[in-house]
């Protein structure tokens, strides 16, 4: 379950960005620094029960991200809290972290130990993992030579050998091919049986309304509406 | 999910770390016995050849010296370096900053172990017997790196804040070595600023280090004492900067 109470993120944009050491100290003798409020949230409050899958939907820049990293705990709200009940994955889109130097495998190390996986778990799911994303035979290949969709593929399948109560994606199925995307909608669908609470922020309003039990839409940072798919995107559509 | 191995974190990152610098290099690791080897032979020309500084055992004085001095300068610039690096991480996933701190600070801190197992392969080869006194070593990297590890936490959420806080400590480097007893022994140092010089940890730890390895002399326990408590003072410093920026820090990558 995730309660969020009245969260709202601020950011304090200066009217002249002052960046380096001399412009700081330069800005000081002048005057004070300048700045401009702005919310990239504003005022939240809203409650999701275990077991949900929850869509969030908004244009560009209404704060869809910043409230997923919030509740991802990588940024802190300025007001306000927040409460998950259980653990949460620790990232937020995929192939993060991964680095285009470095082959499959030692991506899956690298990330892995982030996820919290130790080598040794990593090698006895390794199989599994490059089996689900079906990239096996590119294993020792570096993933600069990847496609973008393959990252995306290996990334998903390295996710769901962690075990999270609650995650949290951020436009995770723009990139799979049309038959990633049933394998991993089937993924969603089994997590969801096994009471696992997701929070899924898309542009793909059919998917949206397909999958998703309450649909949250965020305009310029304030709650424009939380409710049944359905209603919200219509909404949505004639803002 | 279980929590988070951050010691595993750590290695994995700065074991890809290693292996992103030596990967398709035809020389590899030996790079980086090559940027002290020639510091070595540009400073004993200099000084020893030109300006005739006269020490005992002046090759292996200077090579210890430029060995300690930079692990020292190459650790706190790349620590600096990988949380920029890093940045995409810390902004996506919830993993404390000091895990890209450590892991950076690990890897140099490999890479000092390999330059200082050299060093004395290097002098053993030559037929200079290490000195009795040298059980010691040990404790002097010890001191070291958490000298190290001190000011990387201090300066890494500064150079995160300031863009160039980078260039700052290029310059702030470029002074310490020379008020550092790398080329020279401290005590040409004029008495009225001795006691201001030996302020320095870094001096402190160097001069102490060749005092064991190469002299076959244990310092003063005084001195070792304060070395030991400027050290500590700044590691704990560090620490506090380091837990008061937390995440904080993350929001100005």
């Amino acid at each position: 379950m995730i309660t969020i109470d009245s969260i709202s993120k601020k950011y304090r944009i200066p009217h002249e960005k002052r960046i380096t050491v001399f412009e700081t100290l330069g800005g000081y003798l002048r005057n004070r620094m300048e700045y401009q409020d702005f919310y990239a949230l504003k005022n939240i409050t809203l409650s999701i029960q275990k077991g949900e899958i929850i869509g969030l939907i908004g244009k560009n820049g209404s704060g869809k991200t910043t409230l997923l990293k919030i509740l991802g705990g990588v940024l802190s709200p300025t007001e306000g809290v927040f409460a998950i009940n259980g653990k949460v994955a620790p990232f937020l889109s995929l192939g993060v972290g991964f680095h285009h130097e470095l082959t499959a495998r030692e991506n899956l190390y690298l990330y892995g130990a982030i996820l919290g996986m130790s080598r040794n778990e990593i090698n006895e799911k390794l199989p599994d993992i490059f089996d689900f994303a079906g990239v096996e035979r590119f294993k020792d290949v570096k993933l600069k030579n990847f496609s973008t969709g393959m990252i995306g593929r290996l990334a998903f399948s390295l996710m769901i050998q962690t075990d999270p109560d609650v995650l949290l994606l951020d436009e995770i199925f723009a990139v799979g091919d049309k038959d990633f995307i049933p394998q991993s909608i089937g993924i969603l669908e089994r997590y969801k049986k096994e009471g696992k609470t997701i929070v899924l922020a898309s542009h793909d309003l059919e998917f949206i309304s397909k999958y998703c039990d309450r649909v949250i839409f965020l305009e310029n940072g304030n709650l424009g509406m939380f409710g049944s798919a359905g209603e919200v995107i219509k909404m949505y559509l004639a803002s | 999910m279980k929590k988070i191995n951050y010691f595993n974190v750590i290695k994995e990152l700065s074991w890809a770390d290693f292996k992103l610098k030596y990967y398709g290099s035809i020389f590899g690791l030996f790079w980086s016995f090559l940027k002290p080897f020639f510091m070595l032979i540009i400073l004993y020309v200099v000084f020893h050849s030109f300006l005739k500084v006269d020490v005992e055992h002046y090759t292996w004085f200077l090579l210890l010296g430029i060995i300690f001095w930079n692990f020292f300068a190459d650790a706190t610039k790349d620590s600096m370096q990988n949380i920029t690096a890093k940045a995409h991480i810390l902004k996506n996933i919830n993993i404390p900053p000091f895990v890209i701190i450590a892991s950076s600070l690990l890897h140099s801190f490999w890479t000092f172990l390999i330059g200082l197992g050299a060093f004395f392969l290097i002098i053993f080869i030559f037929g200079f017997s290490p000195t009795g006194t040298i059980f010691l070593i040990p404790y002097f990297i010890m001191l070291l790196t958490f000298f190290t590890v001190g000011v990387s936490l201090i300066i890494v959420p500064l150079s995160v804040r300031f863009k160039d806080f980078g260039h700052l400590w290029d310059i702030f480097l470029q002074m310490l070595f020379w008020i550092t007893p790398i080329v020279y022994q401290h005590f040409l140092v004029p008495k009225t600023y001795i006691k201001w010089y030996l302020l320095n940890p870094l001096a402190r730890i160097i001069v102490e280090t060749r005092t064991v390895v190469l002299y076959d002399k244990i310092p003063e326990s005084k001195q070792i004492l304060i070395t030991a408590g400027i050290v500590i003072s700044i590691f704990m410093i560090g620490l506090l900067v380091a837990k008061k920026s937390s995440r904080s820090f993350v929001e100005h990558l």
